[in-house]
């Protein structure tokens, strides 16, 4: 029994540390968060084959009229995207060994460049808006929904990340530790869902 | 005339019920092999049903001593009998039903492949009556399709609006009718006769009157019967029929409705040019008579509430000089 | 098998008492947390949507009695139709199975003193509420569905069904999925992580194996639905055109998206009732379970397989022969393992000595009907008979018989079963056992002539029918049979109202349970268990010498975990001992969040987009306010 954690006894760095070095399993809110990004892989799953049923379904695509899209800025951010799962991965690290400041200081690093990332991606977003409709066509319907499906789950990322930052910031407690382990999950599950999606958006042009 | 001799006959045969629509009742080899698979699949199910109530009881019968008849407890034993009745026999059993009806009968009740068949005919959804189309000819009518009988008929199925479901069971199977899809289905009547369809999709407020009979008929009346439908409307012959006409062309009937010979080029409701020599009206909702023709266009919504006939303010003489107009276009 | 309580415990007791005290009144309850209170909010809640669900089957069944029958207009009649089907599947059968049987059973039977997330699993609950209500001022204003429980395009855009009939529900039903989403994902993270240290999976009650497999069937097919009905409701609120092929859509992917969650759903909603009779089946023949790895494999494989089926709702639709001879392999593979577990419950039954007391009668009649359901369901894998008989009344004899047989028949077999344990008292068994005779014979009134009306030619969803195709005289008698099975089951209502009042008390183990929840008192205490059990089977209640080592421990303290709200967290696959989690005790959040989310749902409805973005935000907020309660020990 005595190599029992009492998790919520580890309200301090390095007892986080201690805890995190003893337990066995994921905690449970990491295995929360796993199948909730089960359910949103589902989601992203069902819009992606949407998109390939209609294309099949239509002899042009994109229809007439609309432009083949673009291939270097939404693979360049895309891959920005990626690149922030790194830093993210170094918050884990650094919190797993009782470092509250390096993480705080690596996620604050990942939020400013998925907070660019989001930015530029609606700048896009809304330039694609003045092309073509997503009103108009089926093409345009799936185009900005997979799109802004995508971009909602960054803003809701963001969101997270800033609720770190501000928990973090008072200290690192067992707790804090795990949301910060789960919101990195959950940060690359959705750059895996950016590599996917963007597939998707220039199909077209490949 | 004969032909109208027919028509009146098969109107007094409508009247007494005549036009089944039980897939146990077939009346065509697609439906019959469908009909003998079902007889088949009801007697093996009878035995899994009863044996296993056979078993329960055994169960019951037996309840105050443990373990099987005859051999006691044995798990060895229970659980090979689990593997033998829950996985091997079904397995067999299912194999067969799947090698019969899925690999060899589907293919025996698909749509027909190109050139097999004599004659196509094109048949339009919409809420809540059928196009009939006879593409070569100038035939369109609605609710009621002709064929000989002993041909096979390739019908042509789409919709105008919703997904709809042409249905005829004693001929065969179901396709459904997808906007943007031309599904196919074989019609083939081993006699002649009169077959009942209705719509199998359910497609809004007046899904449940949405039927149509098939006419299966000898060669020579069929021809008949498709070469009046070629024609142009009939001319009125007495005031009253003109007055009808008049009203029929000056109302919002001619916005809906063709008559074909005349300035009403609707495409919204059936095609009327024939509308006296069908059995029924509003898709087999009605008998074709004088009184229930003027019931209809009288007070639509009274008859099939949610049609998108529009109730006309026009008075009871001038319904019943449309009526007797539409009641001359044989 | 009494577990005395020696002078020492007391003081442990009177501790975990204390410790784990819930409210009083009613702020107890919208704030409670407890896993059995929430199991019991679920409980009534999807009763009195049974009930709505039923009043909607009378009314058409009272409609369909006669031939142009006056009771329900078309409009009325397709509401009543579409809301029977929404209100049963999504309002009753699942939350009553995932809510009610599963909250409160699963913590009981992995030993654990609640789930794994005690204030998401309140949550649920709220959102199911919401969302049930939600839809139901869509159906009191004037505004029901119409279009079916399927709600196909192009029948469900605007078009064809202008008003907001339709964004009721669709929105309801992404509403409902929140809910179902949260208590899946508690279901599986509860059972991978709380079982009580020595229970391995291999020594898990088969009733969890059925919630773990219907949890995450939930996980990956509710997004197909999620999907759909996002995609339709762009269509209809933001003039989009996923379904619409003037513009490139197409109106086939709306049936893809909706039965690759439809038909998972179908077993979603039997799994339950599977992992009920195998708990009811060893209690009433005192035997354990025939081929018990190859029944918790069996009802594993149904989930997955159940995956690969969906498009055999679709066979007279035109898709490729191919595609059709595919999906009914499929479906007929899906077969064996339900094939394997029958075969095991009556094998079991035979070979043990069965008291054919009420839950058990009403698992026997589930057999039967499950048999006949199951054999109708097979002919449809016949695509030619598929395509003469789909959308006719013999597939609504089909899914009537796998749903109300084989799912709801053990849900009201497990209500008396589990009832001594939840309210202390037993039910009047002369009366139960009536109940079930009633029931089971209204049930087979009303829908085994469905077989043959179906047979005959009647279409179904059809608000009348004419009186010279020779249905007449079955529809009498399904409709005949409907107000039989009311009775039956107002029996059953009855008769457990009026026994939580004057039953005998039942005592701890009135049946002689294998499972755990029959270790501890009926009702049980808030904590569930003073001490964590000892396991070494799947069978704990019939292992006397932990038992005994449970009343031991309770003396000496060990696995008593009386310093908070504690409850241990094992290994996901062999249960060792790795944490004592301290799990929240009241909350007021999950209801405030659940209100916040409804308003997002109900602004959406009204397209109000602002006033909807006020409330995302505000949903933001109470997220935030939620997860700033850590569970530090005071």
């Amino acid at each position: 029994m005595s190599d029992v954690t009492r998790s919520m006894e580890a309200t301090t760095a390095d007892a986080t540390a201690r805890v995190v070095r003893q337990r066995r399993t994921f905690a449970s809110g990491w295995w929360g968060m796993a199948l909730l990004i089960a359910t949103e892989f589902t989601l992203f799953a069902s819009l992606i084959a949407s998109y390939f049923y209609l294309r099949f379904q239509n002899d042009q695509w994109p229809p007439a009229g609309i432009e083949d899209p673009s291939l270097a800025l939404p693979l360049a951010l895309t891959g920005i995207l990626v690149l922030t799962t790194v830093p993210m991965f170094g918050a884990v690290a650094a919190g797993r060994a009782g470092h509250r400041w390096r993480a705080w200081m690596l996620v604050a690093l990942a939020m400013v460049v998925q907070g660019a990332y989001l930015g530029l991606q609606i700048w896009l977003f809304a330039d694609d808006m003045n092309s073509f409709s997503p009103s108009a066509t089926a093409y345009g319907s799936i185009y900005f929904t997979l799109l802004g499906v995508h971009h909602v789950h960054v803003a809701v990322g963001l969101a997270l990340d800033l609720w770190l930052l501000g928990a973090l910031a008072f200290g690192l407690t067992n707790y804090r530790f795990l949301a910060l382990r789960v919101i990195a999950l959950y940060w690359y599950f959705v750059a895996f869902i950016g590599v996917a999606v963007v597939i998707t958006q220039i199909y077209p042009s490949l | 005339m004969k032909k109208w001799g027919w028509g009146i006959t098969l109107g007094a045969l409508l009247l007494s019920g005549c036009g089944k629509q039980s897939p146990l009742e077939p009346q065509s080899p697609a439906s019959h092999d469908i009909a003998v698979l079902w007889w088949w699949m009801l007697g093996i199910a009878a035995v899994v049903f009863f044996g296993a109530v056979a078993l329960l009881a055994i169960g019951w019968v037996r309840r105050d001593r443990p373990g099987l008849p005859f051999i006691g407890e044995n798990e060895g034993v229970t659980t090979g009998l689990v593997v033998t009745f829950g996985m091997v026999i079904p397995v067999i059993v299912l194999v067969a039903l799947f090698a019969v009806s899925d690999l060899w009968l589907v293919k025996r009740t698909g749509a027909p492949d190109p050139g097999t068949t004599s004659m196509t005919i094109r048949v339009i959804g919409h809420q809540w009556f059928w196009e009939v189309r006879y593409p070569g000819t100038r035939a369109v009518t609605a609710n009621e399709i002709h064929i000989p009988a002993r041909t096979r008929v390739q019908v042509i199925a789409t919709t105008a609006d919703v997904i709809h479901s042409f249905w005829v069971p004693q001929l065969n199977r179901k396709i459904d009718m997808i906007p943007g899809n031309e599904n196919r289905v074989l019609l083939y009547a081993d006699n002649p006769g009169i077959y009942r369809g209705q719509c199998a999709e359910f497609c809004g407020l007046q899904h449940a009157h949405m039927a149509m009979k098939v006419f299966a008929e000898p060669r020579k009346r069929f021809q008949g019967w498709l070469k009046d439908q070629e024609e142009r409307a009939v001319t009125p012959a007495t005031p009253e029929e003109r007055e009808g006409r008049q009203l029929f062309l000056q109302n919002a009937c001619a916005g809906c409705h063709t008559i074909r010979g005349t300035s009403a080029q609707g495409s919204i409701g059936p095609d009327l040019t024939h509308v006296a020599s069908r059995s029924t009206l509003a898709a087999v909702t009605l008998p074709n008579t004088n009184h229930a023709l003027e019931r209809w266009i009288r007070d639509p919504q009274h008859v099939k509430p949610g049609t998108k006939m529009p109730a006309l303010d026009l008075s009871n003489t001038d319904f019943a000089a449309i009526g007797s107009y539409l009641d001359h276009l044989r | 098998m009494a577990i005395a309580v020696p002078k020492a415990a007391d003081a442990r007791i009177d501790r975990l008492e204390r410790i784990w005290a819930e409210r009083p009144g009613v702020m107890g309850w919208l704030t409670t947390v407890d896993h059995k209170r929430i199991g019991l909010m679920f409980l009534f809640t999807s009763l009195a949507f049974f009930a709505a669900g039923g009043v909607e089957a009378l009314l058409i069944r009272t409609q369909l009695l006669q031939p142009n029958g006056t009771v329900l207009g078309p409009n009325g009649f397709n509401e009543a139709m579409t809301m029977h089907g929404v209100t049963m599947i999504f309002l009753f059968v699942v939350p009553i199975s995932i809510g009610a049987f599963g909250n409160y059973l699963v913590p009981m039977m992995i030993g654990a003193r609640d789930m794994a997330f005690p204030r998401l699993n309140a949550f649920s609950f709220w959102v199911f509420l919401a969302a049930g209500i939600f839809m139901y001022v869509g159906v009191f204003s004037g505004n029901a569905p119409t279009a079916g429980w399927f709600d196909y395009v192009p029948l469900a855009e605007n078009t064809y069904s202008p008003g907001p009939g339709i964004d009721f529900y669709a929105l309801g039903l992404i509403f409902t999925g929140v809910s179902s989403t949260a208590t899946a994902v508690n279901l599986i993270v509860t059972i991978f992580k709380l079982r009580a240290p020595g229970m391995s999976i291999n020594r898990m009650p088969l009733f969890c194996f059925a919630f773990l497999a219907v949890a995450f069937a939930l996980v990956f097919a509710l997004p197909a639905l999620t999907c759909a009905l996002v995609l339709l409701e762009f269509d209809r609120l933001l003039g989009f055109h996923f379904y619409d092929i003037a513009a490139g859509g197409d109106t086939i992917l709306w049936q893809n998206l909706f039965w690759i969650f439809g038909h998972p759903e179908v077993y979603i909603i039997i799994l339950p009732a599977f992992g009920i009779a195998t708990s009811i089946i060893p209690t009433f023949v005192r035997r354990r379970m025939v081929a018990f790895p190859m029944v918790a494999l069996a009802e594993i494989l149904v989930a997955f397989i159940g995956f690969g089926v969906w498009a055999h709702h679709m066979f007279a639709v035109g898709l490729s022969q191919v595609t059709n001879i595919y999906f009914a392999a499929a479906s007929l593979i899906i077969v064996i393992p339900s094939g394997i577990q029958l075969f095991a419950w009556i094998t079991t039954i035979v070979t043990g000595t069965p008291r054919f007391k009420t839950p058990l009668l009403w698992i026997v009649g589930f057999i039967v009907l499950f048999i006949i359901g199951g054999l109708s369901g097979i002919t449809f894998a016949a695509i030619p008979f598929d395509q003469q008989l789909t959308d006719t009344y013999y597939v609504v004899a089909h899914f009537h018989y796998v749903i109300f047989g084989a799912a709801v028949f053990p849900i009201l077999g497990g209500l008396y079963y589990w009832f001594p344990k939840v309210t202390g008292r037993m039910y009047f068994e002369r009366w139960g056992q009536a109940s079930f005779w009633v029931s089971f014979a209204g049930m087979n009134l009303t829908f085994f002539p469905m077989h043959i009306v179906g047979l005959l030619g009647m279409p179904r969803r059809q608000y009348t029918y004419p009186s010279d195709l020779g249905w007449t005289g079955y529809n009498i008698i399904e409709s005949i049979g409907a107000y039989l099975l009311a009775a039956g089951l107002l029996m059953v209502v009855a008769n457990l109202i009026v026994s939580s009042f004057r039953g005998e008390a039942a005592g701890r183990d009135p049946f002689g349970g294998a499972t755990l929840e029959w270790a501890t008192s009926s009702p049980p205490p808030a904590y569930n268990y003073a001490v964590i059990p000892k396991v070494s089977s799947p069978y704990p209640m019939w292992d006397a010498e932990d038992r005994d080592e449970d009343v031991a421990n309770l003396a000496s303290g060990r696995m008593v975990l009386e310093q908070g709200h504690e409850t241990p967290a094992s290994t996901a696959v062999d249960a060792d001992w790795d944490e004592i989690l301290d799990m929240p005790s009241s909350s007021p959040w999950p209801v405030v969040l659940a209100v916040a989310i409804s308003g997002i749902f109900a602004f959406v409805l009204l397209k109000q987009w602002i006033a909807a973005g006020v409330f995302v935000v505000a949903t933001l907020v109470v997220l935030a306010a939620w997860h700033g309660k850590e569970p530090q020990r005071a």
